[in-house]
């Protein structure tokens, strides 16, 4: 083969990617072989269809995978998204005359508008709000939409397409229709999961707050993922009602939406091949159990509960299980020498220019008699701090100060009940905390702010988020533009992980690091947000102290040969007082002191309330 | 228009039951129980074999149904659940929909497909209120929810026990620290839940008509919505939520009586009364703002 190719490419020949050729090889098995053998009779009809019916459970299940697998929202009336692209397919190819591939568009649109106007209210919160209303909306769907009088009310003839002469009556050339839409649908999801916006669902699914770090706008994705999946979910109801030839307003309800969660879950959540196998096996078993008669309902509703006690992760999940098992055992293995690093590796610089600090520039933050609330427990209680630029800043005080809760006001994650955040002379306090993200504040968390299960390098991708534009079809279709902008991505995610000397965990998810590389990783992530300001929760938790040393000088870089901005939240007082430029003394939700680290460590009310005797040693 | 109202606020308190039990198995394990439903529906089929069938007082049928659904709920929590402990919630949701498929399955083997028809508790046309009759059935329901919603809000708030499943979600610690077993209150929310579902769909049943497995399901709208309405966590919310629920359904059904052209009305209303209250009051009608 690689010859021929290397033949090829000497003839001048254009020769197509690896992926490409499998793609189309496919394709040309699943155009031709179904009909051939169903004319050789070698494929019944009834194994044409009993395929296609696998197919077509299998062209659910990726478009509910979008939604629960990637993004992790749960839908569950996904029916009512198929059931208005078989109605739409009907009304304008039975009723219209329209052409099946004409059609398809609408089914697809009617799918996701479904989907955009159910999931609005819903995805603006988190948590499980929409698993209730995609409820209410097969329900509806169910009892209303589909009996509105103007489609006739009773059930709708979607006709089999015709193409020219080539009429798809047999069931060998549906299958053949059906398996070439499967085809693209797994194509789509490729192109999707490697897309920024395939890293953005899964940041969502993982922790909503780290995406927002990174730029995200949570609730626009949320909808995004939705919106794709109503739109995939419209064109497999319409391929399902082809199929089956007549829809009724009682077939896509909510046990059928029921029953694709379970493909979903059984398969393995996030897992393309998984939930493709489970839906093939779901559309032949109930055939395969009929010789249990009537039991097989019980026998199966009786292994799903039993599988998924023994195995919450799918089948998928159990395979990954194991596998991971080896990877981590052998990575702990290779990385045996390395869990007491000797010092923080050099932070990344590539895609940072230094910023040029005037003397007389005016403060980068100013944060204004903040109050933050939780019930009755003032938590933040009238707190004011400024942030000159190109200073390193730092912020200390005794557990339950209210250190974190102010940083999470300044990155907007918490509401403030009073007070103003104000941003390079912009007032920010009403912005959302992806776009204060997006405006240069970056930020590091106490609980390590990554996607635990993505590798490093898929991290750094996920952290330049804001700095690729291109959009949701560029990223389906796999564009030029996508491959050119994922490219350079790419290549700084890679510059950055060649600084930190972190080649050979570029792909180990971030949960099998040590603490202190975590950190690391997640310090380069902020960065490659490339942030003017960067807000660092407690870097030396989890530090060995002689690498703490070394973190001190990384954070003077950051400030004296990258020129940036730093607030720090640091419990290692000698760390504080050797980079800080000045400090707040933060106490009981207020401003305790401030000052030149000298001037606080003499500080009288200082010692008293928090260094104790940590002051003297220093 | 009078008897909507009061059918509302009857039907609406039956909502209200179901929604508690959805409400307690959230706050006590964080899972949606989409079994909630069905395992009424087991309960209603036990109680019709033992009165239609077996013909024993409706009384008897009815309190044996309701500790069939609550003993499916226990043993669902103890053999399923409580072994799901690491699982991610959705898992355990998806769970729950194999238990009602499985009661499901059960109920057509032993049932089959076709409808039943459970009997009033007490038959009769009932005494005139608004101008309006409001049968026995209607009044038993409302002393039954009466009494079920406020002896739970006693028992809850008042004993050690019931503050321990109100606190167990958010302080787990701290609940076992006054010596409630955690294990006590998943088991004792899942069966409660169990029992109240039974409950609910007694009531209701009789005057829905006929009945058969998985028919019932969308009663899990109004429900849902209700639960919504008490931001998903706040018992007493909950109950509110019912009653509101019911009484959009039976008042927008009176009013679109003579609509033809738009079927469904009733569940149009509850949907878009979830979507408004999540628009609106994303933390229930009684709930604090949220962080």
């Amino acid at each position: 083969m690689t010859d021929m190719v290397q033949r090829l490419r000497g003839a001048g020949l254009p020769v197509v990617s690896k992926r490409t050729r499998t793609i189309l090889i496919v394709l040309a098995v699943c155009v031709i072989a179904p009909p051939l053998l169903a004319r050789a009779d070698i494929l019944s009809s009834f194994r044409a269809s009993v395929i296609g019916y696998g197919a077509c459970f299998a062209l659910m299940a990726i478009s509910l995978n979008i939604l629960m697998g990637y993004a992790g929202q749960i839908s569950l009336g996904h029916a009512a998204l198929l059931g208005i692209g078989a109605y739409t397919s009907g009304l304008l190819t039975g009723r219209l005359g329209w052409s099946y591939l004409i059609t398809l568009p609408f089914a697809a649109g009617a799918g996701a508008l479904l989907a955009f106007v159910a999931g609005l209210p819903a995805l603006r919160l988190r948590g499980l709000y929409l698993a209730i209303t995609t409820i209410g909306l097969v329900f509806f769907a169910e009892n209303t939409l589909y009996q509105l009088p103007w489609q006739g009310g009773g059930p709708v003839m979607l006709p089999r397409p015709v193409a020219g002469r080539f009429i798809f009556l047999i069931d060998g050339d549906f299958l053949a229709l059906i398996l070439v839409t499967l085809v693209a649908f797994w194509w789509l999801d490729v192109n999707l999961v490697r897309s920024r916006l395939g890293r953005a669902f899964h940041a969502i699914r993982e922790d909503e707050q780290v995406a927002q770090s990174f730029g995200i706008d949570v609730t626009r994705f949320k909808l995004l993922a939705f919106v794709i999946s109503g739109a995939l979910a419209g064109i497999a109801g319409m391929t399902y009602g082809h199929l089956v030839g007549t829809v009724a307003s009682d077939v896509f309800d909510y046990q059928f939406s029921l029953l694709l969660v379970t493909f979903v879950v059984i398969g393995g959540l996030g897992s393309r091949a998984g939930v493709v196998i489970a839906a093939f096996l779901f559309g032949f078993f109930p055939r395969l159990l009929t010789a249990l008669k009537d039991w097989d309902l019980l026998v199966g509703a009786f292994l799903l509960i039993y599988t998924l006690a023994k195995h919450p992760g799918g089948f998928a999940g159990a395979i990954r299980e194991g596998k991971e098992a080896k990877a981590a055992k052998a990575a702990r293995a290779g990385l045996a020498g390395d869990t007491d690093e000797q010092a923080v590796p050099a932070l990344p610089r590539t895609g940072l220019a230094p910023a040029a600090v005037a003397a007389d520039a005016p403060p980068l933050l100013e944060v204004r008699d903040v109050q933050v609330a939780f019930g009755g427990l003032r938590a933040v209680d009238g707190a004011s701090l400024t942030v000159p630029r190109g200073r390193i800043v730092g912020l200390i005080g005794p557990n339950g100060a209210g250190k974190t809760t102010l940083f999470n006001a300044i990155s907007g994650f918490v509401k403030m009940q009073a007070g103003q955040v104000i941003y390079d002379g912009t007032s920010i306090q009403d912005l959302p905390p992806h776009q204060r993200a997006a405006m240069g504040i970056g930020r590091t968390f106490q609980l390590v702010g990554l996607a635990r299960n993505l590798s490093v390098r898929e991290n750094l991708l996920l952290a330049q988020h804001s700095h690729a534009s291109y959009g949701t079809w560029h990223a389906l279709a796999a564009t030029p533009r996508r491959t050119r902008e994922e490219r350079e991505l790419d290549e700084r995610a890679r510059a950055a992980i060649a600084s930190l000397g972190f080649e050979r965990y570029a792909d180990v998810p971030v949960k099998h690091l040590s603490g202190g590389q975590q950190r690391i990783v997640e310090i380069a992530a902020a960065l490659s947000t490339a942030p003017e300001m960067m807000m660092l929760d407690e870097p030396s938790a989890g530090m060995a102290p002689a690498v703490i040393e070394s973190l001190a000088q990384r954070l003077r870089e950051l400030r004296d040969d990258l020129g940036r901005t730093v607030l720090l939240i640091e419990h290692h007082i000698p760390l504080v007082l050797d980079v800080c430029d000045e400090v707040y003394v933060l106490n009981l939700g207020k401003v305790l002191a401030h000052g030149t680290p000298a001037e606080i460590v003499s500080d009288p009310t200082v010692v008293d309330a928090y260094l104790g005797s940590a002051g003297v040693k220093a | 228009m009078g008897s909507a109202l009061i059918s509302g606020i009857v039907v609406g308190g039956i909502y209200g039951l179901i929604a508690l039990g959805i409400v307690l198995v959230y706050r006590g394990s964080r899972v949606l129980n989409l079994a909630a439903i069905e395992t009424g529906t087991l309960g209603v089929f036990i109680a019709w074999a033992l009165i239609e069938e077996a013909g024993m007082p409706w009384m008897v049928g009815a309190l044996a149904g309701v500790a069939a659904a609550a003993l499916v709920s226990f043993a669902f929590e103890r053999l399923v659940v409580s072994r799901m402990m690491d699982a991610p919630r959705l898992t355990v949701a998806v769970a729950t929909i194999g238990l009602g498929a499985f009661l499901m399955a059960f109920e057509i083997k032993v049932w089959t497909a076709a409808p039943r028809f459970l009997s009033h508790p007490i038959e009769g046309l009932g005494p005139k209120i608004l101008g309006v009759h409001v049968s026995p059935t209607q009044i038993l329901s409302l002393i039954i929810v009466a009494a079920l919603g406020f002896g739970l809000a006693w028992f809850l708030r008042r004993t050690d026990f019931g503050l321990g499943v109100l606190a167990a979600a958010q302080d787990p610690v701290a609940t076992q620290m006054v010596g409630v077993r955690l294990w006590k209150v998943s088991a004792f929310t899942w069966t409660l839940a169990g029992a109240l579902s039974a409950i609910a769909m007694l009531l209701v049943e009789p005057s829905i008509g006929g009945f058969a497995a998985g028919t019932l399901n969308g009663l899990f709208v109004p429900a849902l919505a209700a639960a919504l309405v008490g931001g998903l966590t706040n018992p007493s919310g909950a109950f509110l939520g019912g009653i509101v629920m019911g009484l959009i359904d039976q008042v927008v059904r009176q009013w679109f009586l003579d609509v033809t052209w738009l079927p469904g009305v009733g569940t149009m209303a509850i949907f878009a009364a979830m979507l408004l209250v999540l628009m609106l009051r994303p933390q229930g009608l009684l709930g604090r703002a949220r962080t």
